[in-house]
């Protein structure tokens, strides 16, 4: 995911003189440097300080420029937060903020690493768009969209080596939910790159004779509730899939949607229960551990619906 | 401080306290600190700005960073054609387009919306740093506090400052040494505000912070540097009214019946004035 946000990136810079890239300490690897070769001007590092990034970052599109303001997610978000709402959304700026490493993917740091309550803290400020892409291609169709966008926009980016599950040629709308995989028993609705962990659950469970539908939102905010509601019509069982915090999440973005269109259905939120993540190691050690990996996934289906 | 400087600075104190006091509400001790201040920023030639042109890319901009002073600061921006008088009397009362903190969406002029402390620096410099990218010669001025000061924000945005070499960035830090509750050097002790400036990486001016023309000196003084500038203006918090001068009491705070009449007294207020 790194890598096509530093390559999108790169591209809106050539394109638009206004695009600058600033960071707190982070960016690593070859685009980032090569970022910083390309565009030396655009390029700068407010060191480990990154409330200050985040308001110099609102000072700076008061005069036109665009600043994406690319550090480790949970830093920028907690941290920051104050900073993002007083001085970028409440002026409506015109700022893009790319947390990284965000939901468990920093894996073996543990819990401060972590980012797991960042969309439901975001999500709440008015005028801040929310995008979770899944995947590589994914994430640049949200960079574009977020350059596209006037306003301030979160991207929640993973930092491993995220698989592409979008076929070549993908038609990709952020703001617009993607079908994966079809089936009739159950509605799977995933968020991030926890996507990939969703689709292997929905064949365990097929193994099973459970056939699952699984759907990936990427655009969380504003969230399209007529494309999502349309798309979950007919069926009774609902789990919602997301490296966060069951609560604010999409889990509960749902469960509101739900609420508000009047529709009857049973609604599992999978993700973190009102906790912090457990253990260390690789991510699928750390999801494995935390029942978020697909046998997890499965698992914790079969048990709310079939057990 | 010239006959008209003093006089026009009368009137401002006047018609902050008149606003104030109908509004309900005011941190007037602190607006009374920063008056000269803003007085010299606006309306003394210290900024270029354009009230028919809000917007001009090349204009110079200031922050109030310690947005409590905002009654000061629409004062000025009246008197400099940013807002009319009975838009400035409307103050508070229902469909006034201006609150008790600086919001941006309110009105032109208001440059960045403050009233948490220790943003307006950090904003200040995205401002400046922007200004230096296009080289358009335009400059950044804040206004901060000397209580705002113990917030870590502010050494973050001071820190960049100095390393972006943004020297068309000027802080004014209105140096009352009052907070809200009690002395700034009894709260956090350690104060030096000059040596803690400049061991940041500022060029570091102090000046009497209520004579206009002695900060005026001190801002053309800023033209021929290569660092980002402070200028420590010492102030009085609730200058030219007795009673609120250095009196931590009076942070947030309209007077009663008894005190009122000092006041109108020392403001030279008539009872038709306040009605």
């Amino acid at each position: 995911m790194l890598s096509s946000c530093m390559g999108s990136l790169m591209e809106l810079a050539e394109q638009d003189k206004n695009v600058l890239y600033l960071t707190a300490d982070s960016g690593e690897g070859g685009l980032d440097r090569m970022f910083r070769m390309n565009f030396p001007d655009r390029t700068y590092n407010f060191g480990i300080a990154e409330c200050n990034a985040v308001a110099a970052a609102a000072g700076l599109a008061t005069a036109g420029k665009i600043p994406f303001v690319y550090t480790a997610a949970p830093f920028l978000v907690y941290r920051a937060y104050e900073f993002i709402r007083n001085d970028i959304c409440m002026q409506n700026l015109n700022v893009k903020l790319l947390g990284t490493g965000s939901g468990l993917s920093v894996s073996s740091l543990g819990p401060t690493h972590h980012s797991t309550e960042d969309i439901a803290a975001l999500r709440v400020l008015p005028d801040l768009m929310l995008l979770s892409p899944a995947t590589p291609a994914q994430v640049n169709a949200c960079m574009r969209l977020a350059y596209e966008h006037n306003g301030p926009v979160y991207i929640r980016l993973g930092m491993n080596r995220e698989p592409e599950l979008f076929e070549t040629g993908y038609p990709f709308r952020p703001e617009v939910s993607d079908i994966l995989r079809t089936g009739k028993d159950i509605c799977m609705i995933s968020t991030g790159s926890i996507l990939s962990e969703a689709i292997g659950a929905a064949e365990i469970l097929a193994a099973h004779g459970c056939q699952a539908e699984v759907i990936n939102v990427s655009m969380l905010k504003p969230f399209n509730a007529a494309d999502v509601l349309q798309k979950i019509n007919g069926f009774k069982r609902i789990v919602s899939i997301e490296e966060h915090n069951t609560a604010g999440g999409l889990g509960g973005i749902l469960a509101e949607t739900l609420a508000d269109a009047g529709i009857c259905a049973k609604l599992f939120r999978i993700g973190l229960r009102d906790t912090f993540s457990q253990g260390y190691g690789k991510l699928s050690d750390i999801r494995a551990e935390n029942g978020l990996n697909a046998e997890g996934i499965a698992r914790q289906i079969r048990e709310a619906f079939y057990e | 401080m010239s006959q008209h400087d003093l006089e026009e600075c009368m009137e401002l104190r006047k018609q902050i306290f008149i606003t104030g006091y109908k509004g309900g509400m005011a941190h007037l001790a602190s607006c009374f600190s920063a008056l000269e201040i803003l007085y010299t920023l606006y309306l003394k030639n210290g900024m270029r700005y354009d009230p028919e042109d809000p917007d001009l890319p090349s204009r110079d901009r200031f922050v109030l960073s310690k947005g409590h002073a905002a009654l000061a600061l629409y004062a000025v921006l009246c008197r400099a054609g940013y807002l009319t008088e009975e838009e400035y009397g409307r103050y508070l009362k229902p469909g006034s387009r201006i609150g008790g903190e600086p919001y941006m969406r309110d009105l032109k002029g208001i440059e960045a919306t403050t009233g948490s402390l220790g943003h307006g620096l950090s904003m200040a410099v995205g401002m400046a740093l922007a200004q230096k990218m296009d080289g358009t010669g335009a400059k950044t001025y804040v206004l901060l506090g000397d209580g705002e000061c113990q917030e870590g924000s502010i050494w973050e945005a001071a820190m960049s400052a100095s390393s972006l070499g943004l020297a068309n960035l000027t802080a004014i830090l209105d140096c009352n040494g009052l907070q809200k509750t009690n002395r700034v050097d009894e709260t956090l002790k350690v104060v030096a505000w000059t040596e803690k400036w400049k061991a940041f990486g500022w060029d570091v001016m102090e000046t009497d912070g209520h004579d206009p023309d002695a900060i005026k000196e001190c801002l053309d003084k800023r033209r021929n540097t290569s660092a980002p500038g402070i200028l420590i203006a010492h102030t009085v918090k609730g200058k030219g009214v007795s009673i609120m001068e250095n009196n931590p009491m009076w942070h947030f705070k309209l007077p009663n019946k008894k005190e009122l009449k000092i006041f109108k007294e020392e403001l030279h207020i008539t009872d038709e004035e306040l009605v």
